[in-house]
């Protein structure tokens, strides 16, 4: 009875749910930097969806079920690489087709078209959760959301060839966009450069090369590894003799360390948004970087 | 002479339009070829000077991943003088408690690779020490290849050959070192004598659809407990399963699975030291249930996860006691545990898991034996702290109470304490 009643359940979940591929490129996109910029240049004619949100730490997925069902209709996923998803996105693979493998068209890992900073020389576990290939966080230079996007532009043609020439207009529409946004950026953030940062963890390198902001500390014991009451302390000590202007956490970082920080030495503390829907500003790449521009030049000019 | 001019400022607004889109193509190339060495130069960081001299081996870019986990345990129990018996069921020496005392436990060596663009390929070792007068033992845990989505099936679809711990309820499939308690649920002692990987091959498919379903079904030697013996060349044992899952929202997933397996036992399934013998045809029945909640979406930081299975086991054979006849057996008996864990902050986690066996009614013959369970369902309550340094160590508080058997006296009070650590590469765990 038990199980008849069982796969009753189980055939109607079968059924109510849509079979039937639709007509638009299905894009996984691993986060929703990538989920973004495939819908500036795929526009209406994919299907983006990201499989992590801005609140989630994207080392740490689980690859659930919903993912699994996700990856399995993709024709192209889009990750950021070097490791960063390497915790889930294999297991994942295993239950996705043959066009999105390792080495095909639809498989695109962003940061083998950027450069990759922090390539360690030493790697060891007693060194934290440190990636062998670099520092993961590329999307965080606009410059390197130019060459990922030209990559983009030239898969989306090639594995969906009949829609080439939209895919190509909406590129040339949003490098035009983009190449105007550059400039502007580089001249709000020229009063910002050599200014000094404590992080939670290295997401925001990429963003503070860009912006030539010094990192002097990490409120992570080595990455990977929550702060400790020694290691604060320790920081503590030695802001009185190289002293920082500001905190910078995620999102997704946990907060007590930064509070604590904060208070003993009255530096503001900010949450950057990361990537798309860190905060209400940021529904776009171009939103990203202004909200992420602003926050900053109010935390470090107290406007 | 006309007609050579228009042909001259044709060729020649050809030539430099060519130049121009070529020139164009060129730059593109030169950014392209920029941004590599941008990126070679950040490897080659400070091995420049290095690698003139020294004799690159090739043959390591191939090597497997490899992966150690160990295992330190320390049991103590209440009920010193005999392992307990789990009324009304005879189980295999894996269902045991375990030793007491300072162990090892179980160390376990994993070697997994794509064997090529359409294999991948795994074996899983486990060293253990039973007792202080035994040996070390190697169990062969796991040895497969599996299809990779490069090989000719149709999309979704995968083929598992080999020995494996097979898709059956929701720890089967996991090894030990990856639950959340230090010990499994009565369910998996009684029914599983710990987990099943027989011999065989088993065929999946997730479906395309907008929520996770997945089927598959597998053909087996049948020599791995509960099934017993191949009979011939047939295979000795069969299996079928169905789950689906999906988010409920960002924050809640769930996943819901049907699964059994059957097979005949013809050589005899051994239990309770060997006294107690099943002939004939088992039929074992799991479903399983698993939901995670995580407040702030990170799974990292805070999740509460409730985990469920339950099992039916039905028999049609003989059981033959201590060399004594055969008696005929035709009957059901369950098992089923729940579990909550909560894990507070991204190191520390507690939970609690309550398991129970439900003994089938006995024929007559059988009644005084140690199948008759009279009325009396064992059940299990275990409690446990954890603290995660990192995704590579874990150590681990755990508190059972096990009553196993009715009456005075027969209330096992355990004490565990567990470190578990992995070396080298170690794969993501499925959900």
């Amino acid at each position: 009875m038990f199980k008849n009643i069982l796969v009753l359940i189980f055939a109607q979940f079968i059924f109510s749910s849509s079979l039937l591929a639709n007509d638009k490129l299905n894009i996984f996109a691993c986060e929703p930097e990538w989920k973004s910029l495939a819908q500036e240049i795929g526009g209406e004619k994919v299907k983006a969806i990201s499989a992590t949100h801005a609140k989630q730490d994207p080392h740490y997925i689980r690859a659930r079920p919903s993912l699994i069902a996700k990856i399995r209709r993709a024709d192209l996923i889009f990750c950021s690489g070097a490791g960063l998803e390497v915790g889930w996105l294999p297991i994942l693979l295993q239950k996705s087709n043959k066009t999105v493998q390792p080495g095909k068209l639809g498989y695109f890992i962003a940061s083998e078209y950027t450069p990759v900073l922090d390539i360690p020389e030493k790697i060891d576990r007693s060194h934290g959760h440190v990636h062998p290939e670099g520092n993961p966080h590329i999307h965080l230079d606009p410059n390197n959301i130019l060459l990922v996007a030209k990559e983009l532009n030239r898969r989306l043609s090639l594995i969906d060839p009949d829609n080439e020439s939209y895919y190509q207009k909406q590129y040339n529409n949003f490098i035009n966009r983009w190449e105007k946004a550059i400039p502007m950026w580089n001249k709000e953030i020229a009063n910002i450069k050599g200014k000094k940062i404590i992080i939670h963890h290295k997401s925001f390198d990429y963003l503070f090369n860009w912006m030539e902001l010094d990192e002097i500390a990490s409120l992570e014991v080595k990455p990977g590894i929550p702060p400790t009451a020694l290691h604060l302390k320790n920081i503590l000590q030695n802001i009185n003799s190289n002293p920082a202007d500001i905190i910078v956490i995620s999102p997704y970082d946990p907060t007590d360390g930064a509070l604590w920080l904060a208070e003993k030495t009255q530096m503001p503390v900010v949450t950057l948004p990361y990537t798309i829907g860190g905060n209400e500003e940021s529904k776009n790449l171009f939103a990203l970087f202004d909200s992420s521009i602003k926050i900053l030049q109010n935390a470090l000019y107290d406007k | 002479m006309t007609k050579f001019k228009i042909l001259l400022s044709l060729l020649t607004t050809f030539f430099v339009y060519s130049k121009y889109a070529v020139a164009d193509d060129i730059e593109d190339r030169v950014k392209q070829l920029e941004a590599k060495i941008a990126q070679m130069e950040n490897k080659g960081g400070g091995n420049a000077e290095e690698s003139s001299g020294s004799t690159k081996i090739y043959g390591n870019e191939f090597n497997p991943s490899i992966g150690i986990i160990l295992n330190g345990k320390y049991n103590n129990y209440s009920m010193k003088s005999t392992e307990p018996a789990v009324k009304g069921f005879a189980i295999g020496h894996e269902g045991e408690r375990g030793r007491e005392g300072l162990q090892l436990g179980e160390s376990e060596l994993n070697f997994s690779s794509n064997i090529d663009d359409k294999f991948y390929g795994s074996m899983t070792f486990a060293i253990v020490k039973e007792s202080d007068t035994s040996d070390d033992k190697v169990e062969f845990e796991e040895g497969y290849i599996m299809t990779t989505p490069n090989f000719n099936f149709p999309d979704g679809m995968s083929l598992k050959a080999g020995k494996a711990f097979w898709t059956l309820g929701y720890m089967n499939e996991h090894h030990a070192h990856a639950d959340d308690f230090a010990n499994r649920p009565l369910p998996y002692r009684v029914y599983l004598n710990k987990g099943w990987n027989d011999t065989g091959a088993e065929i999946s498919y997730t479906l395309p659809t907008d929520y996770y379903a997945e089927v598959g079904a597998g053909l087996f030697r049948g020599n791995d407990y509960p099934i017993k013996g191949p009979d011939g060349e047939s295979p000795g044992a069969m299996s079928a399963y169905a789950r689906i899952g999906g988010d409920i929202d960002q924050d809640q997933n769930w996943r819901l699975g049907v699964y059994f397996v059957d097979g005949d036992s013809p050589a005899g399934r051994k239990g309770n030291e060997d006294e107690i013998v099943f002939t004939g045809d088992t039929t074992l029945y799991v479903t399983d249930f698993k939901y995670s909640l995580a407040p702030t979406g990170n799974v990292r930081d805070q999740e509460w996860t409730l985990q469920a299975e339950l099992f039916a086991r039905s028999e049609d054979g003989t059981y033959n006691i201590d060399s004594g006849g055969e008696n005929q057996f035709n009957g059901t008996s369950y098992g089923w545990y729940v579990q909550s864990v909560y894990k507070f902050n991204p190191r520390w986690r507690a939970g609690v898991r309550y398991s129970q066996m439900e003994t089938p009614g006995v024929p007559t013959a059988l009644i005084g034996t140690d199948l008759d369970g009279q009325g009396y369902d064992p059940t299990s309550v275990a409690v446990m702290a954890d603290w995660t340094n990192s995704e590579f160590s874990r150590v681990r508080w755990q508190f059972n109470q096990d009553k196993l058997s009715s009456g005075s006296g027969s209330t096992d009070n355990q004490f565990t304490l567990q470190y578990i650590i992995s070396i080298g590469a170690h794969g993501a765990h499925k959900f």
